[in-house]
């Protein structure tokens, strides 16, 4: 806040700075200190904690892929979250343009409902859920996450859509509808394209949460073959409690490439929660 | 900010774009995804809340039995108590830390954005692999908390850290401090970047110093967002489940139990599902409660306009 | 190594004359029925051994064929296998405990009554007369509901023999000498007893051996069907004993938030020296262990001579019970007929079970420790099960909290009582 218009180079902006990396060096210590321990031995990291690897064993990563059974956990994420994101960015964004641009009986109630959900914590519902699926014959496929996640993000991305709706001009609709284009080409060919970026960023946002969600996953899979990472890791991690080196290479191998996709996408990630929750 | 939307989220739509049934045909699968596994399961709950039912046989209907059980339950009461002490623990390691980051990390010069990236970078973190990572940091026997304090000859203050009610539950407060306070330096931020900058410079020629600078206007000017991001701790608080559960599952001695933990070991440990979901109905009511005492809280005392 | 041999080549010769029988039999172009079995078998020896009895039964019965789901132990219990039990198309066979869970699926009408099938050729004779006794909890209303598969010690206390042999201890064989032994190695400043309580039944169950050997049978079951208050001199003398431990430094200082499997693996890596734990120590100890790394087990010991139960070994009986809506019960009781023929049972038993077929364990070639708890098991005066098994589960877990308050010196055994009855009340 103060330093902008300084000259640089203070020796205020350079306390600013060396506080500020004294501190995000601590917090990312011991997210570096998994990585580089994955590739030690279990006795290495006993005796030398801090210690870089001796030998970088990278082959701790392949006992870890293999033993974790990674590769279907992997497989299952990606299926369950790009299911959920594209199911619910498109029944959202259909939902939020009639919201914010067309007239329909219920309109101000049906809105209204669809916030409540903006409150509720899903574990409110995790149990009754987990009954109701059951008898949909859902539970043990990756159905139920895809259904449950979807919903539960439709709330928040329905309100950041029409949200961004309300700021688009209406020009290019009206122009349409004077050549006589109905609701549905409107959407199509006009719409769609203008809300592109909105889409994006709430696809992100919900991409990092479902990639992540932990208590649907463990409530409603209980077989090996349709877990997901994050409740797989949990196994895995109980199972080979011992084995630091083990865990640590199953724990780099899953999270290194969210935080891959976090750093390319960073403005994306940035504006979508600035958007959601702080305007 | 989502309350202002439940009173004026609705651009309006316009007569002349037909006010017809069929526009309905927009909204339908959305509604009927939400309605199905949001609004379906929370109406049934409060029907299975009502019954004895272990998930395997036929609910029996026992009114208020559950929730009678509930009251008397300590560990259930006990579960509030430790989940506000864990939201007050938020609202200094997440909200409080983003806030003094989200000052320091505020400049554009080179250098900052990557830190304030790095900074934000545990949010997107799985809760379960930040619990797991952070349970070895935290172990007992082999933990490198314990090492470090060997290694500096303080072998002595080596403490069984998730073991011990006085330091199990603020353990999980610092590790949710370290996994959230990343997304409210980037909610400050982006409101920080909104204020004059000349209301500084004004302040600096009279004399102010960075303190009286935070105090005098950032923080006033941030109660908006300090407000809302308060409910966000406090809503995602009584939610929290994932950090619980694969750190400390409620123990020692209960003294981490949360609501939500408590909950899933009722329903599913004691296969008692018909008590596990009063005790859900429970929460929503106290979440949502306080969500509308807060929100009415937060109109009277509006933020200062800029 | 001879008996064995013979055994393998009987079982092959068997194998055969199986495959060329049915091979006559079989209709033509007839499809194989599947019949799907559900476990929580997940790995290690005992998953092979019953990999190789299906492949056996399948060659022997070409038409049929079995598919297995596997679950793991904890999900199995929580919600593994309640979705599937109502699911729409439900496994035929399923894997139960004894006790509590196995009369709630007959009560439910889940598992199928299968007293034709055992009265017919002398198949429930095959079985160790002891199995079917009342306490195992193998019958509802006098009905056989389960397929005895394997009987578990649930507790006995493994010691690290290496340690014991350094610090001048002896296995103990009353409660006297046990806090001896745990005080001479708290002294050589040794971990004595690691337990990793965070779920509440590592020490809930052996506190629950601790309580059925010093309150009388009546009491203790009156207790745990909430007919009597816990605040009772019995249950505060077993707590105390807990309590003594403490006192004398046994437990690991971070026993109440542990897993039970770091516990388990601290013992393996020799930090402590002695590990209360149920007989699934053996097959993981192969697994996890190191080569040159010895240990041996013991009972609870002698606490009080007078009490009816004071020789009991904690143990509980697994089986397999046949779904009420299978689609193919005669092939099911099919492939548990074979799978409890005396040839697999001998395959079952050398994989680390305790087979509750009789003859199986004698002509089974054991490792040691796997005898030893054989021959514990035989010896056994009684067989007390662990009341989470038996009783109400959220009562059972109460329970053991109470005595985790103990272990960890939160509240005195007193107190700790007190807390048991308040907590318990809203369950009645």
């Amino acid at each position: 806040m103060r330093s902008n218009t300084e000259a640089p180079g203070t020796p205020r902006d350079w306390l600013q700075f060396g506080l500020g990396a004294v501190v995000v060096a601590g917090m990312c210590f011991p997210a570096l200190w998994m990585i580089y321990s994955s590739f030690k031995t279990n006795r290495e990291i006993f005796r030398t904690p801090y210690a870089l690897p001796g030998t970088w064993h990278w082959e701790n990563l392949t006992k870890a892929w293999n033993e974790g059974g990674l590769g279907v956990l992997y497989v299952n994420s990606i299926l369950v979250t790009a299911a959920s994101v594209i199911l619910c960015a498109g029944f959202a964004t259909l939902a939020a343009y009639a919201f914010a641009r067309l007239e329909f009986p219920g309109r101000r109630v049906l809105y209204r409902i669809f916030l409540i959900g903006l409150l509720l914590p899903p574990p409110a519902v995790a149990i009754a859920l987990f009954t109701q699926l059951r008898d949909m014959g859902l539970l043990n496929t990756l159905w139920a996450l895809i259904f449950a996640n979807a919903a539960w993000s439709l709330s928040i991305t329905l309100y950041l859509m029409s949200g961004y709706f309300r700021t688009l001009k209406r020009e290019m609709e009206e122009a349409a509808r004077l050549e006589g284009a109905d609701t549905f080409r409107v959407f199509w060919y006009v719409i769609l394209p203008m809300v592109k970026p909105a889409i994006i960023t709430t696809a992100i946002l919900n991409t990092i949460n479902i990639w992540n969600e932990l208590m649907f996953a463990l409530l409603f899979i209980s077989d090996d073959a349709s877990r997901t990472l994050p409740a797989g890791i949990v196994r895995f991690s109980g199972f080979h409690s011992t084995n630091y080196a083990l865990v640590f290479a199953a724990l780099t191998i899953t999270t290194v490439p969210i935080m891959i996709l976090y750093f390319v996408s960073q403005r994306h990630v940035i504006r979508g929660l600035t958007a959601a929750r702080a305007d | 900010m989502a309350i202002a939307a439940q009173n004026n989220g609705l651009g309006g739509g316009r007569p002349g774009e037909g006010a017809g049934i069929a526009n309905l045909l927009f909204v339908i699968p959305a509604l009927t995804l939400y309605a199905l596994f949001v609004l379906w399961p929370l109406a049934s709950s409060l029907y299975y809340s009502l019954t004895d039912w272990d998930g395997i046989g036929a609910p029996r209907w026992v009114g208020l039995a559950n929730f009678t059980r509930a009251f008397a339950d300590d560990i259930h009461l006990a579960s509030y108590v430790h989940v506000t002490l864990y939201i007050l623990g938020t609202l200094v390691f997440e909200v409080s830390f983003g806030l003094v980051m989200a000052v320091m990390l505020n400049s554009d010069r080179p250098g900052f954005a990557l830190l304030r990236g790095l900074f934000f970078s545990p949010v997107v973190l799985s809760m379960s692999a930040a619990g797991v990572l952070w349970n070895f940091v935290f172990d007992y026997r082999t933990g490198l908390v314990n090492a470090m304090l060997k290694g500096i000859g303080l072998g002595d203050w080596a403490q069984p850290w998730l073991s011990q009610p006085a330091t199990a539950l603020i353990c999980v407060m610092l590790v949710s401090g370290w996994k959230f306070a990343g997304l409210y330096m980037i909610l400050f931020f982006a409101a920080l970047r909104r204020i004059p900058r000349s209301l500084y410079e004004a302040a600096t020629l009279e004399g102010a110093g960075p303190i009286r600078r935070f105090f005098s206007i950032t923080l006033p000017l941030l109660k908006q967002n300090v407000l809302i991001c308060g409910l966000l701790a406090v809503t995602g608080g009584f939610a929290g489940f994932d950090l619980f559960f694969t750190m400390t599952n409620g123990q020692p001695y209960n003294s981490t139990e949360v609501p939500v933990t408590w909950i899933v070991k009722m329903a599913f440990d004691s296969d008692q599902l018909g008590y596990g979901i009063a005790l859900t109905v429970i929460l929503t009511v106290v979440v949502s409660l306080i969500s509308l005492l807060y929100l009415r809280f937060a109109e009277r005392s509006h933020a200062v306009e800029y | 190594m001879a008996s064995w041999t013979r055994m393998r080549n009987l079982a092959a010769g068997v194998i055969a004359a199986a495959v060329l029988a049915s091979t006559f039999g079989q209709r033509a172009g007839a499809e194989p029925v599947e019949i799907r079995i559900t476990h929580s078998i997940t790995g290690g020896t005992q998953k092979e051994a019953l990999d190789g009895i299906i492949a056996d039964f399948e060659k022997a019965n070409p038409d049929i064929k079995v598919k297995q789901v596997v679950f793991d132990d904890d999900q199995y219990s929580d919600t593994g296998l309640i979705t599937q039990l109502k699911s729409a198309t439900p496994p035929d066979i399923y894997f139960q405990w004894a006790g509590f869970p196995m009369q709630r699926d007959a009560k439910e009408g889940f598992a199928k009554d299968i007293s034709a099938e055992m009265d017919a050729d002398g198949w429930k004779d095959s079985f160790l007369p002891s199995v079917w006794s009342p306490s195992m909890g193998m019958l509802y209303e006098g009905h056989p509901y389960l397929v005895p598969m394997t009987l578990d010690v649930t507790n006995v206390i493994w010691f690290n023999k290496k340690i014991f042999a350094e610090d001048g201890v002896k296995a103990p064989a009353t409660w006297d000498e046990f806090m001896a032994a745990v005080k001479t190695l708290a002294e050589k400043g040794e971990t004595p007893i690691v337990i990793g309580n965070q779920e509440l039944w590592p020490l809930g169950n052996w506190a629950s051996h601790i309580a059925s050997r010093v309150v009388e049978p009546a009491h203790y079951d009156a207790a745990f069907k909430l007919q009597e208050p816990f605040s009772q001199p019995g249950f505060e003398k077993a707590l105390t004993l807990i309590d003594d431990l403490r006192k004398a430094g046994a437990f690991n200082k971070d026993i109440a938030g542990l897993g039970a499997d770091p516990a388990m693996s601290t013992f393996f890596q020799e930090a402590a020296a002695m590990h209360p734990i149920g007989s699934w120590l053996v097959p993981s100890a192969n697994e996890m262990a190191e080569k040159d790394f010895d240990y041996g087990a013991f009972n609870t010991p002698l606490i009080d001579p007078a009490n009816p139960t004071k020789d009991s070994v904690i143990g509980t009986a697994t089986g397999f019970a046949v779904h009420a809506k299978s689609a193919h019960p005669k092939e099911a009781i099919a492939f548990l007929k074979f799978f409890t023929r005396l040839d697999s049972q001998v395959k079952w038993a050398e994989a680390g079970s305790f087979s509750p077929v009789k003859g199986a364990m004698e002509q089974a070639k054991l490792d040691d420790k796997t005898k030893q708890m054989a021959d514990m098991l035989s010896h056994a005066g009684s067989l007390v099960p662990p009341p989470d098994t038996t009783y109400p589960v959220a009562v059972a877990e109460s329970y053991y909290q109470a005595a985790a308050y103990v272990a960890g010196g939160e509240k005195s055994p007193h107190d700790a009582l007190v807390w048991l009855d308040e907590h318990v009340k809203a369950m009645k």
